[in-house]
């Protein structure tokens, strides 16, 4: 009898293997949405362009920015939190969408993680062009430099942590349906407390600490500094890579303890 | 060589609904259906099979008979590997194709072709084989040029079909069927029925799941009787089924 442990594996690995299948399914996600539509996945590449556009001189204005620093700034950490929050909330449904499919096809559960990820960074890659116009126009402090080679590394540890904690979320909210809401009220909240329509300058000094017990914070900067001209600073990296090894610790717990229940809750 | 053995298998269903937990009785019988229990955290369990013992053959045509609930859809689940047992041991030694729920798994939106790309990927065939045998099922399926159609567009026998024709492109080895005939018109059905029959003289083992008799004693050479999720009898095809019936009256 194989153990729990060694089914888990072996669903992970398998999920990996069997990566045409994810690719086809995010893939399918984006054209379902955007079937019969002119500009298709370009409405979310417009979309995201009129939202930085407006916020960034909005509350420029309102936060009385320079608009050179803030513009590259907000679009930057938008991005960014566009993808981490769609990764998240997408998470809580994981299981739950794929319910049918999985009611039919035994097939690697992990599978169905990686393609809400994937489907989220096929997103970002459509929208990371909005901010190629604030780059031209606003290059006095940020521009595009060699920093820009280290945006696949934060790119692949946001998926690293993506996959992890996204696997956590379906998990829970598979068996429990409330916690599903909970997350999609949580995010709305992330989203103020973390550096992105502010600067963490405006915080007073003695609230810095809290800044950065934010992992959030951490993650934004992996994507946010390199896509601006900037070095992600070294504890971003440190936070991360700590986080990614605590819940890879209790995912794979968590993992090969209920992996064969979870058809049963869905 | 396909092998399937089963030791002492039970499947169970928690059922996380709040109104039913108000059920009063520890254990609850019913005449379908799986049996009810708690457990210990009060939550409802679906007992669908009960303590399941048996080892299945190359060359068995197994008809799986009983009541609507006896178990026999999650029996053929658990075969498929969607289902784990929660008690005892499964061993499934060959390739499973399942035809649980034939439109299962159909994007209206998309066209029938890109349908078959997407079903073929899923069963985990690589573009080239899928691209193979896309003109054999446009050609069974009758469906022509409708084949660059979304299948919204279908009529619900054109739906069929096209489902029908991508399910049978397999050559399985484990085959499980859960009620798929009744698929299109006359015409159809009569092309179809030669289908089904080629492919179960492809596989090694079939396990069937029907309520039609002469469809059973047609295809199976064996049949099991399940009720309320446990495994009354095994045998041939025409002993069970007369206790089957002698079970209804």
């Amino acid at each position: 009898m194989e153990s729990k442990l060694t089914k888990a594996l072996a669903d992970l690995k398998m999920g990996i293997a069997r990566w045409r299948i994810w690719f086809m399914m995010a893939y399918q996600d984006i054209q379902l949405r955007y079937r019969r539509s002119v500009l298709g996945p370009f409405w979310l590449t417009l979309s995201m362009a009129i939202t930085i556009y407006t916020m960034g001189f909005l509350y420029g204005k309102l936060f009385h920015m320079d608009l050179e620093v803030y513009y590259p700034y907000l679009a930057g950490g938008m991005l960014t939190w566009g993808l981490i929050a769609s990764v998240i909330t997408d998470s809580a449904d994981a299981f739950i969408d794929a319910g049918p499919v999985m009611q039919q096809i035994k097939m690697p559960i992990t599978l169905y993680v990686h393609r809400i990820l994937l489907r989220n960074f096929l997103i970002f890659l459509h929208n990371v062009v909005v901010i190629i116009p604030i780059l031209l126009i606003f290059h006095a402090h940020a521009k595009l430099n060699l920093n820009i080679l280290l945006l696949p590394l934060g790119l692949l540890l946001i998926y690293i942590f993506g996959f992890i904690y996204g696997l956590i979320i379906a998990i829970f909210c598979a068996r429990f349906r409330d916690i599903s809401q909970i997350v999609k009220s949580l995010i709305q909240v992330i989203f103020f407390v973390t550096p992105i329509m502010w600067m963490p300058q405006s915080l007073p000094e003695h609230y810095h600490t809290l800044l950065y017990l934010n992992p959030f914070y951490s993650l934004i900067q992996l994507v946010r500094s390199p896509l601006t001209g900037f070095t992600p600073s070294l504890w971003a990296y440190e936070i991360t890579i700590a986080l990614i090894l605590i819940g890879s610790t209790f995912a794979l717990w968590l993992f090969s303890t209920y992996r064969s229940r979870i058809i049963y809750w869905i | 060589m396909a092998h399937i053995h089963l030791d002492s298998v039970s499947v169970e269903f928690p059922v996380y609904d709040s109104h039913a937990r108000s059920l009063k009785n520890n254990v609850v019988r019913f005449t379908t259906g799986g049996r009810l229990m708690q457990d210990a955290n009060k939550h409802v369990l679906v007992k669908a099979l009960d303590n399941l013992s048996l080892d299945i053959e190359h060359g068995d045509r197994i008809a799986l008979v009983g009541h609507n609930g006896a178990g026999k859809s999650t029996f053929l689940k658990l075969i498929a590997g969607i289902y784990e047992p929660s008690l005892g041991s499964i061993k499934v030694d060959g390739a499973v194709s399942p035809m649980l729920n034939l439109m299962q798994g159909i994007e209206a939106e998309f066209t029938g072709l890109e349908n078959i790309m997407i079903r073929g990927t899923m069963l985990g065939l690589p573009k080239a084989k899928i691209k193979e045998k896309i003109a054999e099922i446009i050609d069974f399926s009758e469906l022509e040029a409708y084949i660059h159609m979304p299948v919204r567009t279908y009529s619900a026998g054109m739906m069929v079909r096209l489902a029908f024709s991508i399910a049978t492109s397999i050559h399985p080895e484990i085959l499980l069927i859960d009620e798929v005939f009744g698929a299109g018109d006359t015409k159809f059905m009569e092309k179809a029925h030669v289908k089904m029959t080629s492919l179960l003289d492809q596989a090694s083992i079939v396990i069937f799941a029907s309520h039609a008799d002469d469809l059973v004693k047609e295809f199976c050479n064996k049949a099991i009787l399940l009720q309320n999720g446990q495994l009354i009898k095994i045998g041939p095809v025409a002993q069970i089924l007369k206790h089957y019936h002698l079970l209804n009256q």
